[in-house]
């Protein structure tokens, strides 16, 4: 597969996005940072997306409902939840609402890109993997 | 508990100098005052008596010698029967002589007594006409032996006699009447005197009962106002009002040694209630913290990771987005401890808007978990006031939990300042539009260890502190709910308009 790995993260701490942005690119995805929600639900109707990570807690709309929204459209797509507390129940109703896999706060950028790697596996790429053991070294 | 404040001892020694202060006055007590009253009033009635006594025995000797004066007036007007037979008939002589003797021995056993109702000089006088009168008779008495001499003097002594005697007998009958009216006047004034007795002790008694009343329903009242304001959990010892102690002084000293215990139970109330809104702050705060820590690390990674592709520029704002979420982590953490730190009250000028703003900050990640929005509207001209920062900002904690604690997902939770400028007082309304007060509990929310939250969620302490902490400012909480509508919390604290003077 020739097409990149389209990567839609939502974090309403703008650092968050900031960084991950580069760390994520590096490893060949396209990526596009959002830190509002309606704007990302906005862009995610417009544009489908392999992969979706997002914060659980967030004013306005929380990661759950963006959750539903995106498997909602497009179920085939690879929702990571990052959440601040790493409480079972959170983690729980998140898997069972169909999310691919959750990462806690604070976390380090190898620890998403091995969850996007995972999840890129699952969707048929491969080279992000690759990418990521090579960006580690 | 043991880090005892100097603030803390302090007090202690205040306590302590008021306890001196109470106890160090003369002692006098409420039985002592009774018993001076009453003697009062017996020290009257023994005078009064004593005086009637003397009265009574002076009225004695005046009847006694009125008796002697009517005896006296008798024994001279049989004389004078006698004499007038005498010189009648001629006979008689020897029982009108007796009857003479009989009245100067009148007289003379009268002399002793006589001197306090009858002057000196009257007894004299009747001493002189009897011995006159005596002198005639006996001389009468001799010529009767003597027929010559008889004749010779006869019309001389009877004239003598005669004129003395009339004399003496309105004498006698003057001071006899004289006498009489004396004692008629003094049982006059008796009878009086009685009368005016009785007004003064009735009066003496009334002002004595008033007197004695008025002691002791001052300190019942004063005592009576200390209750309702402890009530009201105003701890202020009571210092001592009067000159002297009494039963009522150990009293005030037993209530404020109670105060002193409610004041240091309500103390460790605050503190654990201050605990418990620790807890309740901590999971918020504790992923609060998680996301500077977060934004650390993905951004040191990334330095690390990128170090030498980066430019001067980015590595510089990456290195100051790291000092900035440190500082933000610190901040979080300051804040939560400065709130769990116990501290003695401390009284000082306050900016309330920084107050209510850093207050809600406190609050922030828990009103974000729970989907809730927070809405200011303080203006910073808000006139400043003078407490604790501590315990108000306890209150206004406490009333922002309870109102995230009423509204839904999405709900709104408002803090509202304005000044009452012309009663000189703030008014901070925290209003919520969830779930409501009940009518039926709303009197009821103030009240130590009421709660509606289920058992084991609330200390049922939360309105109960505030209040005392609102009330020992000077101020009070007012509170409007309607079901499924929203409450309101209003808090008026007073404004310390006047700038302080150093």
């Amino acid at each position: 597969m020739s097409e990149r790995l389209q990567v839609l993260v939502l974090d309403d701490e703008p650092i968050v996005g900031k960084r991950l942005q580069p760390a994520l690119a590096k490893v060949g995805c396209d990526v596009e940072v959002f830190e509002a929600p309606a704007e990302a639900l906005k862009r995610i109707a417009e544009k489908d997306f392999h992969i979706v990570v997002t914060d659980i807690r967030m004013e306005d709309i929380d990661g759950i409902e963006v959750l539903e929204r995106v498997l909602g459209k497009r179920p085939e797509t690879k929702v990571i939840m990052i959440t601040g507390y790493a409480t079972v129940e959170v983690a729980r109703e998140a898997l069972a609402k169909g999310a691919f896999d959750f990462i806690a706060k604070p976390f380090k950028p190898q620890e998403l890109r091995d969850v996007i790697a995972k999840a890129a596996l699952a969707l048929g790429f491969k080279g992000i993997a690759e990418a990521g053991v090579a960006a580690e070294k | 508990m043991d880090s005892a404040s100097p603030e803390q001892s302090g007090s202690g020694a205040t306590d302590l100098r008021l306890q001196k202060a109470l106890l160090e006055r003369p002692g006098i007590s409420i039985r002592t005052r009774l018993i001076l009253g009453f003697l009062s009033l017996f020290f009257l009635s023994a005078v009064v008596t004593a005086a009637a006594w003397v009265m009574l025995s002076r009225l004695e000797v005046r009847l006694r010698f009125l008796e002697v004066a009517d005896r006296y007036t008798m024994e001279i007007q049989q004389a004078r029967r006698f004499e007038k037979n005498y010189f009648l008939y001629g006979t008689g002589l020897s029982d009108l002589m007796e009857h003479v003797e009989n009245s100067r021995k009148l007289l003379d056993d009268a002399q002793a007594e006589a001197g306090k109702v009858l002057t000196a000089s009257d007894l004299k006088l009747m001493q002189e006409h009897l011995k006159l009168y005596q002198g005639l008779v006996e001389r009468l008495e001799k010529a009767h032996a003597d027929p010559l001499a008889m004749d010779k003097e006869k019309a001389g002594i009877e004239s003598d006699l005669r004129s003395n005697g009339s004399l003496m007998v309105d004498f006698a009958l003057q001071l006899a009447q004289k006498e009489r009216s004396k004692v008629n006047s003094t049982l006059a004034l008796f009878k009086k005197w009685t009368l005016v007795f009785l007004v003064a002790l009735l009066g003496l008694m009334v002002l004595i009962a008033n007197f004695l009343a008025r002691q002791m329903l001052g300190p019942l009242g004063r005592l009576t106002a200390t209750a309702q304001r402890i009530a009201t959990g105003d701890f202020t010892p009571i210092k001592p009002a009067r000159w002297y102690r009494d039963e009522f002084s150990d009293l005030a000293v037993a209530m404020n040694t109670m105060m002193r215990e409610l004041q240091h139970r309500h103390d460790v109330l605050v503190q654990s209630h201050k605990l418990r809104a620790v807890g309740t702050l901590t999971a918020g705060v504790a992923h609060e913290l998680n996301n500077p820590i977060n934004n650390i690390t993905l951004t040191a990674e990334m330095l690390k990771e990128d170090y030498p592709e980066l430019s001067d520029g980015e590595r510089l704002e990456m290195v100051n987005d790291l000092v900035a979420q440190a500082e933000r982590a610190q901040k979080i953490v300051r804040n939560l401890l400065d709130f769990a730190r116990e501290s003695e009250i401390k009284t000082e000028k306050l900016d309330l808007a920084e107050l209510l703003r850093s207050t809600a900050g406190l609050v922030a990640n828990q009103i974000k978990l729970q989907g809730a929005k927070i809405e200011l509207d303080i203006p910073s001209t808000l006139p400043p006031i003078h407490g604790d920062r501590q315990s108000l900002s306890q209150v206004f904690l406490n009333l922002l939990l309870n109102a995230l604690d009423a509204v839904k997902k999405g709900g709104h939770v408002t803090i509202k300042a304005w000044p009452d400028r012309e009663k000189g007082f703030i008014h901070v309304a925290v209003s919520d539009d969830g779930c409501g007060i009940p009518p039926h509990v709303l009197p009821n929310i103030f009240d130590p260890f009421f709660s509606t939250k289920p058992r084991g969620k609330g200390t049922g302490l939360g309105l109960s502190v505030s209040l005392g902490i609102v009330r020992q400012h000077g101020g009070d909480i007012a509170v409007e709910s309607a079901p499924e509508k929203g409450s309101t919390f209003t808090v008026t604290l007073p404004a310390a308009l006047v700038p302080e003077i150093k």
